[in-house]
């Protein structure tokens, strides 16, 4: 029985099948262990409080930019309050605190038409009362994250500037996200309409507003898009409701597919092996790359209009000669093909449904989108005759079977000689090349100092015996002998001994 | 090089100042399509070479501007090049969407350019909706006349078959350029200029921000020319 289960490789508890609320219901993991039911009444649950949320910061913000257009207007009095700028944690409030802003609304209202009768300016009132509400309000920051918050803050600051058509604008702009945030459900299009709509509406008031300023009408929409678009990015950016996700990953894998496509195949005037060009291009396809991780679709843009400046640079370089649209594209292909960016396809499709349009018509950035999106179909549809090459190399290349770089050494095919030029101009393979010759003369050189430090130990290992060898042969040849200690007079060995005259012996003389 | 610029009987004039009068500005894409190696980036230099303040000093040719003084109003023309290689061919047409004119371009020394704009002209067709594209045919290298493979007659038939602008210009001795560009800035403004948001206006914003100053006026936009 348990060898069975184990063979199955999967045990589940009963009670983890059931939903997490304990309604005795299925519960299921794409629903975060809840039932359906459950599943539905806390997203709609979390829901609501995202867009009390929202309503709760629009509402903070709205009354610091009243505070705001007080200071900067309340000429009577409370000159002292005014300089208080906008504490940063005031910036997003949780469900508490919504509850208590309502109440001091109420108030404000009230205690605003009781002050009427009394206070010559009903400017000061409000300011008074939103001052006061700031003070009760606990500054939780919460759900949103910083980026928000900051470009909430940023957007604030900006409308301040334009004291009463801003609090228009910015009403105008929080509705629309809080429409925006109960529509989920449209299609990709839809949505994109309803911005494109909105981007319409606001620049036609703001156009007769600033009576065809259009430089402050611009400024204003740049400001518009940034706000609308950071708050809206989650929910619009490659939504489900589109097939933008697989198209990404068919994107992705066809490009990881055809990593064998060289700078040659694709007639690209860059010389990798100048170094300025390498560092322009590697400059190119971080900036590429870096599309990804932003939010608003004109600093994806800027993104897009970066790198391929970039890559003038390093064709301006290579060739001496500005770079005309038949150097280009192709030096943009190559690029996208090495930096495979991610989400490439997403992008693509989110600054067109979510930019400014006439942006991607005309205009430089335009220009470059357009370029990119040039290359995105390009390498879609990329074919053998697109880079020059027999159906059957493309086949081959295409199913790993073969590389371009390999054909140098397997030398049998036709395009040997093209392959060796392949390899021989490959900055990256000449450097691998050259890696290998440093790493097999020092594994050679590490050898030599292997052997010569064995025959050290060995030397030494010897050299203890030696010397006691030695020492044992001297030994040996030269034994300890200890002679017999023969005590003799002073003089015994003196040899003159019998030449000298008899000692003096004491002579008694008679007498 | 240095030539004076002539006088148009349409008393309108090009010149380089930077002044900016009462006129209006008004924004005009222009694409220029045509095989590799006819000189569509040279041409798009020329137009812009003459100008005195060249806002990006080349270091591409793929996208440039040129302003154009009318007498009521001032263009300012965005050149789009674009990659003439036939292998491209299938990506173009999301080049000249939204152009307000377009220029296919061949050398008259070479034939099979000839018949490349011929299918230029085709699929241009496909994208056009009357009144909000100005097409243009240019013979260019006018200068190779002794190599001249298509006479002056068969484009201007060409042209004429489908009522276009025609002319033969020679990017190497600059012979016919500012005409060029005059008369399409001409015809863009009679044929465009006075639709509702045909065209859009420029604003120059000061250059310290320099990021605002491609960006564009989001009033008379979008989606109301070209396909």
């Amino acid at each position: 029985m348990s060898q069975r289960t184990e063979r199955r490789g999967i045990h589940v508890d009963q009670s983890d099948l059931l939903c997490k609320k304990g309604c005795g219901y299925y519960g299921n993991a794409a629903w975060q262990g809840l039932c359906s039911k459950c599943w539905r009444e806390e997203y709609q649950r979390v829901r609501q409080k995202q867009i009390q949320d929202d309503w709760a910061l629009a509402e903070k913000l709205q009354r610091e930019e009243e505070a705001a257009y007080a200071s900067s207007h309340g000429v009577q009095t409370q000159s002292h309050a005014q300089s208080t700028p906008p504490h940063p944690g005031h910036a997003s409030l949780g469900p508490f605190s919504k509850f208590e802003e309502k109440k001091t609304n109420e108030k404000t209202r009230k205690v605003t038409t009781v002050k009427k009768f009394f206070s010559p300016s009903s400017r000061s009132a409000p300011k008074k009362e939103t001052q006061e509400g700031k003070t009760t309000s606990p500054s939780i920051s919460r759900h949103a994250s910083f980026e928000t918050d900051q470009v909430s803050r940023d957007f604030v600051d900006f409308l301040k500037n334009l004291q009463k058509p801003g609090r228009e604008i910015h009403k105008q702009c929080r509705a629309f996200i809080v429409n925006m945030s109960s529509k989920k459900d449209l299609s990709a299009e839809e949505l994109s309409e309803c911005v494109q709509d909105f981007y319409q509406g606001m620049a036609d008031r703001l156009m007769s507003h600033f009576k065809g300023s259009s430089d402050s009408v611009e400024q204003v929409m740049d400001q518009v898009e940034k706000y609308i678009m950071t708050r809206l990015y989650k929910s619009v950016f490659c939504p489900e409701t589109t097939d933008d996700e697989k198209k990404d990953l068919a994107t992705q894998n066809r490009i990881r597919a055809l990593h064998w496509v060289t700078i040659q195949m694709l007639c690209v005037s860059m010389d990798e092996e100048i170094p300025e060009v390498s560092e322009n291009v590697v400059k190119a396809i971080t900036d590429i790359i870096e599309m990804d991780s932003k939010r608003v679709p004109r600093d994806k843009l800027a993104c897009i209009t970066r790198c391929s400046k970039h890559i003038f640079s390093a064709i301006r370089i290579t060739k001496n000669e500005p770079a005309s649209a038949d150097d280009f594209l192709p030096a943009l292909i190559y690029i996208v093909l090495k930096a495979n960016p991610p989400r490439l396809q997403s992008n693509i499709q989110y600054i067109t449904r979510f930019c400014n349009p006439s942006r991607l018509m005309t205009g430089e950035d335009g220009y470059y989108f357009t370029n990119l999106c040039c290359a995105a179909a390009f390498i879609e549809k990329l074919d053998a005759q697109s880079l020059n090459l027999s159906p059957e190399e493309f086949e081959r290349y295409m199913s790993g079977q073969a590389s371009p770089r390999l054909n140098s050494s397997e030398g049998d095919w036709a395009q040997t000689g093209s392959a060796l030029s392949v390899t021989a101009t490959n900055p990256v393979l000449a450097q691998l090349n050259h890696n290998l010759e440093l790493l097999s003369g020092l594994s050679s050189k590490q050898e030599k100092l292997m052997e010569a430090a064995q025959s050290l130990q060995a030397d030494l290992l010897s050299w203890p015996e030696s010397v006691e060898r030695e020492v044992h042969d001297i030994l040996e040849k030269y034994p300890l002998e200890i002679l017999s200690c023969t005590v003799s007079a002073i003089d015994a060995n003196n040899v003159d001994n019998d030449n000298l005259p008899p000692p003096l012996t004491p002579q008694v003389f008679a007498g | 090089m240095g030539e004076n610029l002539p006088r148009v009987p349409g008393g309108a004039q090009l010149h380089s100042d930077t002044l900016h009068g009462p006129v209006r500005t008004l924004r005009v894409k222009m694409v220029i399509l045509g095989s590799s190696g006819v000189g569509k980036s040279s041409l798009a230099l020329r137009f812009v070479r003459d100008e005195f303040k060249n806002p990006s000093p080349t270091v591409g040719c793929a996208y440039l501007t040129r302003v154009v003084h009318l007498s009521d109003v001032t263009l300012r023309f965005e050149i789009w090049d674009t990659a003439g290689q036939e292998k491209y061919h299938s990506v173009t047409p999301l080049y000249y969407r939204g152009a307000h004119a377009a220029l296919v371009v061949y050398d008259i020394s070479k034939r099979e350019t000839f018949v490349r704009a011929q299918v230029w002209l085709k699929e241009l067709e496909k994208q056009y909706i009357p009144g909000s594209t100005v097409m243009c045919l240019v013979g260019n290298k006018g200068d190779l006349d002794q190599e001249r493979q298509i006479s002056v007659q068969e484009g201007q038939a060409l042209a004429s078959d489908r009522s276009l602008f025609f002319t033969e210009t020679s990017v190497l001795s600059g012979d016919q350029i500012s005409e060029l560009l005059l008369g399409i800035a001409h015809r863009v403004y009679e044929c465009i200029g006075g639709q509702q948001g045909g065209l859009s206006e420029w604003k120059e914003t000061p250059l310290i921000d320099l990021h605002h100053r491609d960006t564009f006026t989001p009033f008379a936009s979008c989606c109301k020319v070209g396909p």
